[in-house]
Formats: structure tokens, C-alpha cells, sequence
């Protein structure tokens, strides 16, 4: 459906920086956690998990990466609705997070199963982002399994927003957009136009440019 | 609440740090300032709840004038050195992620967008624009034809911006290029990064005025805080105290003054008594529920929490919540619009580098006359610096893009420049928050919050979105698109001239209840087209010299 | 529409360390050159009889020789926070090098002499090129000539450093060449001492001058937010107005309070080190951070020069001191 994907920075990486000064201790306990200590499923069933997975694939694919280095996304949204972390907002056409989510993974699979007699999961990646993307539209055929969840809000408010808030806050993620990332005590010296710091990443490789 | 949202320093948010005649000193990474203590039997010449740009500053001006205060708040008492990580979601910490139930046909995003929950409130991770009111808008009814006229004058807030723009040390530029002359700020204007000075030459292309934004950041040493040096991470807490928050600028003062600051704090009722005055605070602090007595009740919880503790703290002789006999209280809540354009450039712009916006435009708040403008009120409109995923929320929400379309798109950050909106919203009584129908954990009533914006709103971002993406164009930006969004909360217990249409007077004094006041940004009666944080500072700086005033002559 | 730079230069070559390690080489292989020219030292009996005119001249390079270094480390360091982007800003601590050299340099031998004005002639053309340089960078900036770009870009008065360092240079030729050049039957010897001494001081008191108003610029960028901060714009006003009075009416009376002034704008350079060295460490980081901080904090090199000027000027007051001597 595309074309694969290159990041401008491909010498970059973020937690080069680890042992700088621009990370701190508190930075390193947060970030070591995130990548040593990711969850296990405790809120999602085994079906909605199967699902949920083929939906953070097709939100975020990452086909460049081997499996053990793909981005985790998944156990932390399982995570999050375990602990109960709240978001602070509760959009009063949809019920609550737990439920919305519960609910909204059911849906997508019902969706699929309406469209294609197939599970989300077991959906073509292409056939996988056509039911997104018509359920972002609104467009949805399987009408009970959405009843009281508005559809184009449950994918973008919640199983967009909340893939990506997990998604770039990761370091793979940092590196890949040439992202400075963390930066305490030491910021930044040059805040000019293409004026670039040596702890940053250096200037990318951009389409159209001669790599010098 | 007693769930960690952090994974860094979480006891913090689970035992209170203030106690023990301790509190927390900001400005190290474990130590701890002397705190004087105060018995929930104390009757105490003020009890305030929240500790933002509300409570916080009043807490500080009050105690240095000698009343006995005791500020409570629902959050944690942080020490930014030792507990802010760089990291978007650990920083999840500083919001009020409590759920609120969020309607209306334009519901707003609560939480990380306008609603902090900790000592210093909101300020801890706003973003530091430091913009004062344009003096008409202070009789915006009388002299613009919309809203309502403040009950105060644009000459005496003037003063009282002087006065905390000075305790935050605002680096600000020399001459400003709107509005009446304004001393000069207490400290110079930041360098302008890659990202303001894509505004800059957009706007010197299309022939308006800009400037490097007046920041509550230091661009020199200050005291205990180092000048910026520009990590970009403004947004989720300032981990070198270069930012002037509440919590660095006014809490130490506070403290050193004598009052106490109670973190972790949550109250749930103002009790009044049978003759109708406030006596003191219910609140839910270690397990436990408690009775603070007070002389006098402060609420300053901001636009969602101050009326929903009003309304909450309904009893016989005030049925329909605490100083509503006007119903007015919840009722005419504003946001601003925060609409954007965005475009990719040649260049690497990094916008990651620096304060989010330092350059700002306050042309079309300052222009009433013009052809094209077709709508009451004004808006103000910054450079950007959105962190990753904040700007992969943005793109996501407001376009449903997803797959490698949205990891291209990413890819291209660090050539990205905006420009967005703070747009002015009219006051509206349906917009407006009342009580849920379900309880939280403390077992209080949420707040359900109604937000639909009128054809002037809509006029008004439209418009903003017509010129940004011709300055953007301007400026060399590429693939320009928009986004929409809201910033800020105004208003829900609006200030008056009357008790009939209006919660407090000018005051900040009930009008029902004589010794309970509110003091945040909840009594603003109009929006305005810049950054609230300035203007209930300002405020709340007033009030404290008018409460006072009021002791002075026996009138408290 | 045109973009702001044109630059395609990655991120830089080398990192600051580096950049400090050459200039310090550079620094001591600029001592080391001009000390070895400078043998045989003045108090050699083999100096022509003028040891007020070679002492002072000696002492007017060394102010042009620690003005000199102070502009390497500082253009160094800034230079390399500007990314070197241009090539030109290699000559600027290039430049100070040699000024440094020929400053350090007595320009005893004849066929030195040249070769050392031709150095403090580069010093003086590069600092007034390297002025134009920053006019440029201001005047194309979103802003122009705005406070915050005078803050913030290319500082104006950082080339005029260079300048003052190659004025004094050349300025330092005229009372060796009368040494060098005096008749001991020439019975006006000690006024043309009182002429030069006074040239120097108006050189002297101008340059002060010229240096307290970037130093005021960048104070007022720092909000003066320490009183300190004030000395340096206030006491060598004072010295340079002292020094411009002895070079309009050279009054014996008033010239112990210029030397007072003068040593104490010399020590001045000491303490403004000193503080500034400090202000790194408060920043956030300290000197652990000093990748950012030695950039981003107050210039370490900087406050020297006011040592080099003060040095000058009190060379100068020798001068005239002499004038007034009876001769020999």
C-alpha cells in the first residue's frame, strides 16, 4: 500500500545520550523501566489483546524492525486501564475509558467479522486498514456492537491518540524523527534555523537533497 | 488519590511531603524548608483551596501580611529537580487526570490541556506566555460591544501585572509593539528560536507587527533558579526551576511567611453554618476526612473545581450550591480556541529547542476596524514547539491519519514551524459545568462540563486560520494544514458589578456568603485573546491587597 | 521565499573541547613565539637608554597581548556556538594569535619590526572586516537591528576587541621607536613623551570605553540581575574618563586617581574572571554541563581584556609621568 518507510536519521539514537549530561537520574529510571519492565496483559481478554495487537500494527507498523526490536505498545495501554491512570477527560457520548476500550476492540473484531466472516486479527494487513480507516469514517455495519461508542471518536480520541502517546514517547521513536529527547540538565546552545548542537542528531537525510 | 501516575519520586503522591513543620524545598533535590503547622481546631484566618495562580499567590501576599493561612491542594508537593523526568508520559503526573465528564457540541479535552493537580497548579506546566489584557477589554461590553465589562480598571490590573510580572521575572522585550506603554520587563527577552523566527519573517513578509513572546522563564540567574537553557520540555514540568512557576515563585514565600501548604489535600465541601457563613473545609488527606475551621474559606481550584466545589457544598440555606442564588455559578465557562496551521519548511527548524512559543502576534487583538474582521474579540497567535507525541495526537485527532502515511508524517518534526491560535470565546450561560450524575473516588459529585462555540467563536478561528496559513506561506512553509483545538479555562464563577448575574464581587467576595471568596481564573467574566495565567495572577494579587484593605477597616 | 541560511553544514566537526584545545595551543604558541622574539629582555643593559619609553611600550603589548587572548577564547568560543559556518570566522581567533605574537614580540631588530606592524595592521583590518561581518548578520536577521538580535546574534562589539588589541599594537610603536630612535642631545625627548602619552591615553581611555558599552549591552542582556554587575560599567568609565583628562590637560594633581582607577580596573579583570567563572557553575549542570555552559554562561575570556586596557592606559600615565622627569 506504501512505500517502506526510512527515517531521515538512520545514524541516530537517542540513548547514545544515556551517560550525558543530558539525561538525569530520574530521566534514566523512567526510560530504563519502560524498556526493561514492559507489562503483562491484566485488562484485556486474550480476543480483544489478539485484536489490539493487529490494531497498534496497522496504527503503527513496523516492519523494519526485527520482532524483538519492535516498540511495545499494546502492554502499556493494557497498563494504563489496569492501573486506572485516567486521562482527565470523559466524553459525555462515550462511556468510560474501561469500557469504551472493552467495548471498541469488540467492535473493530465484530466490524471484521461483518465485512470479511474473519477475526480483526486474521485480516490482510490492507483489508486490516480498510475496516479502520471506514470505521473512522463513521461507516460502520456492525450497529449493535457500536451502540452508545460514536466510532470515529473511540478510533481517533482514543485508540489513535493514546497508540501514539505511548508510540513517540519511546526512545526508538525519539531517534527516528531526530527528536533531541531528554534534555536535563542539558538543553540546547544553538535554537537557530539548521543550527544543530553536537549532542542532537546531526542534519537529516532528507528526499530531494545530495548527501554531501 | 493515591495511585502513582509516575514511576519517578512516586511517594510524593502518595504521602503528603508537607508535615512535620516540613515542607518541601523546591530548589533542592531532597531538602526540606521549615513550615509552620496549624490544627484543624485552629480556627485560621484563611483556609484556600488550590495553590495555583489563585491560591497560590493570594497563600504567599496574605501570610505576608500577617494572617494565619493554611492552603490546601488535591496534588503533590514537588521538588522539580529531583522529580521531573524528560519524558512526555512519566509528566503525566502534573494534570488532573481524574475523569470529568466533557459535552456540549464542541466537548473540550480536560486533563493535560488546561488542568493541573499539584502545589503551584496549572503553572507548573503552562507554557509560559506572559501576556497582559488589552486595556478595552477590562469594559469589553461598554467599549467593544460584546461580553462583559470586568468590575475592575484596566489602570489599577496594570499595577498589579507590574507587580507579578515582577515576582516571576518576566523576560520580556524591551518595547512591545501593542497596546499602552508597560514598564520595561524585569528581564530581557529570550533568544528567538528557528520556530519564532519562522513568524517573524511571515509576519514581516505580510507587514504586521511580532516580538519575542515575554516568557515566565528567566533568561538570566534569578535567586535560586538558573537561567533557561532551553530543553524544550516546558510543557510537562520545568526540571531546572528556570521557569518562574507558582511553585517556585510564590510557594517559598508562602512558606517563609507562615503558611502552611497541605499537599495531597482533596476537599470536598465548604461547611457553612446556620447562619449561612462559611466555617471551615471538609477535605480527604491521608486516608482520612477532616475539618480544617476557618474564619474565612478561599476556593481557588480554576474553572472546573471552583464551581464544582460550590455546587457541591449545597446546604438548607444555600439549596443550589454555595453562592449561586444568581445561578451563576458554572455558567459562562470559556476556553480559547487554539487553532493552528502547520506547513514543513527546507530547513530544519527543531522545533523541540526553547520555550513552545517564542515569538507571539497580537495584531488582530488590537485591530477593530478592519474589512475582513468579522467577529467580536481577538486572538493572539505564538510560534509553536510541540513535543512528539503532542504533535502526534494533534495530527491524529484532527485528521484519523494512521500506518506508515502517520510515521511519514512524523518524520518530518524537525522541519515542521506552526503557528497557532489563543482565540477569544464569548462568555455563554449554557456553557457551563454542573455535577455528573456519578461520584469519584472520594465518593464527590464529577463535574460535567457543557462546551458548544457560537457563530461569533467560529468566525473569529476562522478567520485566524485564513491569515496564519497566508503568513505561514509567507514564511516559507510547505503541505500547510490545521488543526483544532482548545487552551485555557475562564470563567464559571464570574466577578460582577451585581449579585443578580454574577458570583462575586469585584472582590472576589460572594455575594451570598460574606466571608467566602473566590480567587483563580474562574472570575473572569470575559476570555480575552491572550494567555489567561498574567491576568488571574494579577488578579489574585488585587484580591489579596483589597482582602487586606477589607481586614484594615473592619470589614471581613 | 528566501530561507534564513543557506547552510548545509551538519552538525559540527569537532566538539568544543577540541575547539578550546586549539585555541589554547594556539594561545601558548603565540607566547611562546612572541616571548622568544622579545629576548633579550629590556632590562638588558644592551636597551638603549629610554627605559620609560621601553617600559612602557612593553607594557602597552602586554595590554594588546592580553586583550589578544581574550579575543582568541572568546571568538573561539563563540565562533564555534556560530558552527564556524562561515569560513571566515577562522580568522578571527587566527588573527588574535598572531596579534598575540607580535604583541608579546619587541620589535628590537630591524627586520622584525615590519613583519609585527604588518601583525597588528591584520588585527586591526580583520577586527574592522570581522565588524562588518556582524553588522551583516544583524541587519539580515528577522528584526534587524532589534534588541533581541543585538542580544542575541553576531555581537558588534566582540570584533572591536580585535581592533582595540591591533590599535594598541601600532599605538605601542611610537614610544619604542623614540626610545629606539632618541638622541641624548635631543633636549625635547620628554616632551614628545608627554605627546605620545597622551595619544596612548586617548587610545586607552577610548578603547575603555568602547568595551564598557558591550559590556553594558550584555549586562543589560543579564538583566544586571547581580549588583556586581554594575562595576564593570562603572568604574572603568570612570578610568577612561580619568585617562581622556590627562590626554586633553595632563595634570599631575588628578593622575594618581586615574592610576587608581587603572589598577583598579586591572583587577577588575581578575575579579570579573572570577565571577564569571562562578556564573557558569550556577547555571543549570554547573561546569558538568560545560559542553552548554561554557557557551551559554558568561564568557569566561572576556572580562580580562578590561586588564589589558587598564594596562595600556597606565603605560600611557607612565609616559606622561616621564614627560615631566628632568632629563638624564
Amino acid at each position: 500500500m506504501s512505500t517502506p518507510f526510512r527515517t531521515p536519521y538512520p545514524t541516530y539514537n537517542v540513548l547514545d545520550k544515556w551517560d550525558s549530561p543530558s539525561f538525569n537520574d530520574q530521566t534514566r529510571e523512567v526510560i530504563g523501566r519502560r524498556l526493561d519492565e514492559v507489562p503483562p496483559r491484566r485488562f484485556f481478554d486474550a480476543i480483544q489483546w489478539a485484536t489490539l495487537l493487529a490494531v497498534c500494527n496497522r496504527v503503527i507498523p513496523q516492519p523494519e524492525r526485527r520482532h524483538d526490536e519492535r516498540v511495545p505498545i499494546a502492554p502499556w495501554l493494557d497498563a494504563a486501564l489496569h492501573e486506572r491512570r485516567g486521562t482527565g477527560t470523559r466524553y459525555a457520548d462515550m462511556p468510560t475509558d474501561r469500557r469504551s476500550w472493552k467495548q471498541g476492540l469488540d467492535a473493530i473484531d465484530a466490524e471484521a467479522r461483518v465485512r470479511h466472516g474473519l477475526r480483526f486479527a486474521a485480516l490482510a494487513a490492507d483489508v486490516q486498514d480498510a475496516v479502520l480507516k471506514a470505521i473512522d469514517d463513521g461507516d460502520v455495519r456492525a450497529g449493535e456492537a457500536w451502540a452508545g461508542l460514536p466510532p470515529k471518536r473511540f478510533f481517533r480520541h482514543l485508540v489513535l491518540k493514546e497508540i501514539v502517546r505511548i508510540y513517540y514517547v519511546h526512545p526508538a521513536a525519539m531517534s527516528e524523527v531526530g527528536y533531541g529527547g531528554p534534555a536535563s540538565p542539558r538543553g540546547y546552545v544553538r535554537l537557530g534555523v539548521d543550527a544543530i548542537d553536537p549532542w542532537e542528531a546531526p542534519r537529516g537525510r532528507w528526499p530531494g537533497e545530495n548527501d554531501e | 488519590m493515591t495511585r502513582p501516575v509516575g514511576a519517578a519520586s512516586h511517594g510524593a503522591e502518595v504521602r503528603p511531603r508537607a508535615q512535620g513543620g516540613r515542607a518541601p524545598d523546591v530548589f533542592s533535590r531532597d531538602g526540606t524548608v521549615a513550615m509552620r503547622e496549624f490544627r484543624d481546631s485552629d480556627a485560621v484566618d484563611f483556609a484556600i483551596v488550590g495553590t495555583g495562580c489563585g491560591g497560590g499567590v493570594l497563600a504567599a501576599k496574605l501570610a505576608e501580611a500577617g494572617f494565619s493561612v493554611v492552603a490546601l491542594d488535591a496534588g503533590p508537593f514537588w521538588r522539580p529537580l529531583a522529580d521531573f523526568a524528560s519524558d512526555e508520559r512519566e509528566q503525566d503526573k502534573l494534570y488532573w487526570l481524574d475523569e470529568r465528564v466533557s459535552g456540549g457540541e464542541d466537548a473540550i479535552e480536560l486533563g493535560s490541556n488546561n488542568s493541573g493537580r499539584c502545589i503551584g497548579g496549572t503553572t507548573v506546566h503552562f507554557q509560559m506566555v506572559s501576556l497582559r489584557f488589552r486595556p478595552e477589554w477590562f469594559k469589553a461590553r461598554t467599549k467593544l460591544g460584546y461580553g462583559f465589562d470586568w468590575p475592575v480598571d484596566w489602570r489599577t490590573m496594570w499595577r498589579y501585572y507590574a507587580e507579578v510580572e515582577n515576582a516571576c521575572k518576566i523576560s520580556g522585550p524591551i518595547s512591545y509593539p501593542w497596546g499602552p506603554p508597560r514598564g520595561r520587563y524585569p528581564y530581557r527577552a529570550h533568544e528567538v528560536n528557528a520556530a519564532g523566527l519562522v513568524l517573524a519573517r511571515g509576519a514581516e513578509a505580510l507587514g504586521v507587527a511580532w516580538a519575542p513572546t515575554p516568557l515566565c522563564t528567566v533568561s538570566a540567574p534569578h535567586g535560586k533558579s538558573p537561567p533557561c537553557v532551553y530543553r524544550g520540555l516546558c510543557k510537562i514540568g520545568c526540571s531546572t526551576n528556570a521557569k518562574q512557576s507558582v511553585l517556585i515563585a510564590f510557594i517559598p514565600r508562602a512558606l517563609a511567611a507562615g503558611a502552611e501548604m497541605r499537599d495531597l489535600a482533596m476537599v470536598g465541601r465548604v461547611e457553612t453554618d446556620g447562619n449561612g457563613r462559611a466555617t471551615g473545609v471538609h477535605y480527604h488527606r491521608s486516608g482520612e476526612w477532616r475539618f480544617q475551621r476557618a474564619r474565612n474559606v478561599v476556593v481557588s481550584g480554576y474553572s472546573i473545581e471552583t464551581p464544582r466545589l460550590l455546587l457541591n457544598s449545597a446546604s438548607p440555606q444555600h439549596p443550589d450550591g454555595l453562592a449561586n442564588s444568581s445561578g451563576a455559578v458554572g455558567r459562562y465557562l470559556m476556553v480559547h480556541s487554539n487553532h493552528a496551521v502547520w506547513g514543513e519548511f527546507d530547513e530544519e527548524i527543531r522545533w523541540y529547542k526553547g520555550p513552545p512559543s517564542m515569538a507571539c502576534c497580537e495584531h488582530w487583538n488590537y485591530v477593530d476596524d478592519h474589512p475582513t474582521k468579522d467577529f467580536f474579540g481577538g486572538y493572539s497567535f505564538m510560534s509553536q514547539g510541540p513535543l512528539p507525541t503532542d504533535f502526534a495526537t494533534s495530527m491524529v485527532t484532527n485528521s484519523g491519519v494512521f500506518g506508515m502515511d502517520l510515521r511519514r508524517r512524523m518524520a518530518n518534526y524537525n522541519r515542521m514551524a506552526g503557528l497557532k491560535i489563543v482565540g477569544e470565546t464569548q462568555p455563554q450561560a449554557e456553557n457551563r459545568v454542573t455535577l455528573a450524575d456519578e461520584a469519584d473516588e472520594f465518593g464527590i459529585p464529577r463535574a460535567h462540563v457543557a462546551f458548544s462555540y457560537c457563530d461569533n467563536d467560529k468566525r473569529l478561528y476562522r478567520h485566524s486560520l485564513t491569515f496564519m496559513r497566508r503568513m505561514l506561506a509567507a514564511a516559507g512553509g510547505r503541505n500547510i494544514f490545521e488543526t483544532e483545538s482548545t487552551a485555557h479555562l475562564m470563567g464559571g464563577c464570574r466577578m460582577g458589578l451585581s449579585p443578580d448575574d454574577s458570583v462575586t464581587d469585584a472582590d472576589g467576595r460572594t455575594w451570598d456568603v460574606p466571608n467566602l471568596f473566590v480567587c483563580d481564573g474562574s472570575l473572569m467574566p470575559t476570555a480575552s485573546g491572550v494567555n489567561p495565567a498574567m491576568t488571574i495572577m494579577a488578579n489574585s494579587a488585587r484580591i489579596a491587597d483589597r482582602i487586606k484593605a477589607l481586614a484594615a477597616a473592619g470589614d471581613l | 521565499m528566501a530561507h534564513v541560511s543557506n547552510t548545509r553544514r551538519t552538525t559540527s566537526r569537532f566538539a568544543l573541547g577540541d575547539v578550546l584545545a586549539v585555541a589554547g595551543l594556539g594561545l601558548a604558541a603565540a607566547v611562546v613565539i612572541g616571548a622568544r622574539a622579545r629576548r633579550p629582555s629590556v632590562r638588558a643593559k644592551t636597551v638603549p637608554a629610554a627605559p620609560e619609553a621601553a617600559l612602557a611600550a612593553r607594557r602597552v603589548r602586554d595590554g594588546a597581548a592580553i586583550l589578544g587572548a581574550s579575543v582568541l577564547l572568546d571568538s573561539a568560543m563563540e565562533h564555534y556556538r556560530g558552527r564556524f559556518h562561515n569560513a571566515a570566522m577562522y580568522l578571527a581567533p587566527a588573527t588574535a594569535a598572531i596579534s598575540i605574537a607580535a604583541a608579546l614580540a619587541e620589535p628590537r631588530r630591524e627586520r622584525l619590526e615590519t613583519p609585527l606592524r604588518i601583525g597588528h595592521a591584520l588585527a586591526l583590518t580583520v577586527g574592522f572586516a570581522g565588524l562588518g561581518f556582524h553588522v551583516y548578520n544583524v541587519a539580515k536577521r528577522p528584526g534587524g537591528f532589534s534588541w533581541n538580535n543585538l542580544f542575541y546574534a553576531a555581537p558588534l562589539g566582540a570584533p572591536g576587541a580585535l581592533v582595540l588589541s591591533g590599535l594598541l599594537g601600532l599605538a605601542s610603536e611610537a614610544p619604542t621607536g623614540l626610545g629606539r630612535e632618541r638622541h641624548r642631545d635631543d633636549e625635547h625627548w620628554t616632551e614628545r613623551y608627554g605627546e605620545e602619552g597622551r595619544f596612548l591615553a586617548a587610545v586607552a581611555g577610548a578603547s575603555l570605553l568602547a568595551e564598557t558599552a558591550e559590556v553594558w549591552l550584555l549586562h543589560f542582556r543579564g538583566a544586571f540581575h547581580n549588583p556586581a554587575m554594575y562595576l564593570p560599567v562603572s568604574l572603568p568609565p570612570a578610568a577612561a574618563a580619568s585617562l581622556l583628562a590627562q590626554a586633553i590637560a595632563p595634570r599631575r594633581g588628578s593622575r594618581a586617581f586615574a592610576r587608581l582607577s587603572l589598577r583598579a580596573t586591572a583587577v577588575l579583570g581578575f575579579a570579573g574572571t572570577g565571577f564569571h567563572i562562578y556564573g557558569v557553575q550556577r547555571n543549570m549542570g554547573g561546569w558538568r554541563n560545560w559542553h552548554q555552559n561554557a557557551l551559554a554562561g558568561p564568557p569566561t575570556p572576556a572580562p580580562i581584556s578590561f586588564t589589558g586596557l587598564a594596562l595600556a592606559g597606565l603605560a600611557a600615565l607612565d609616559l606622561i609621568d616621564a614627560a615631566g622627569k628632568p632629563n638624564r
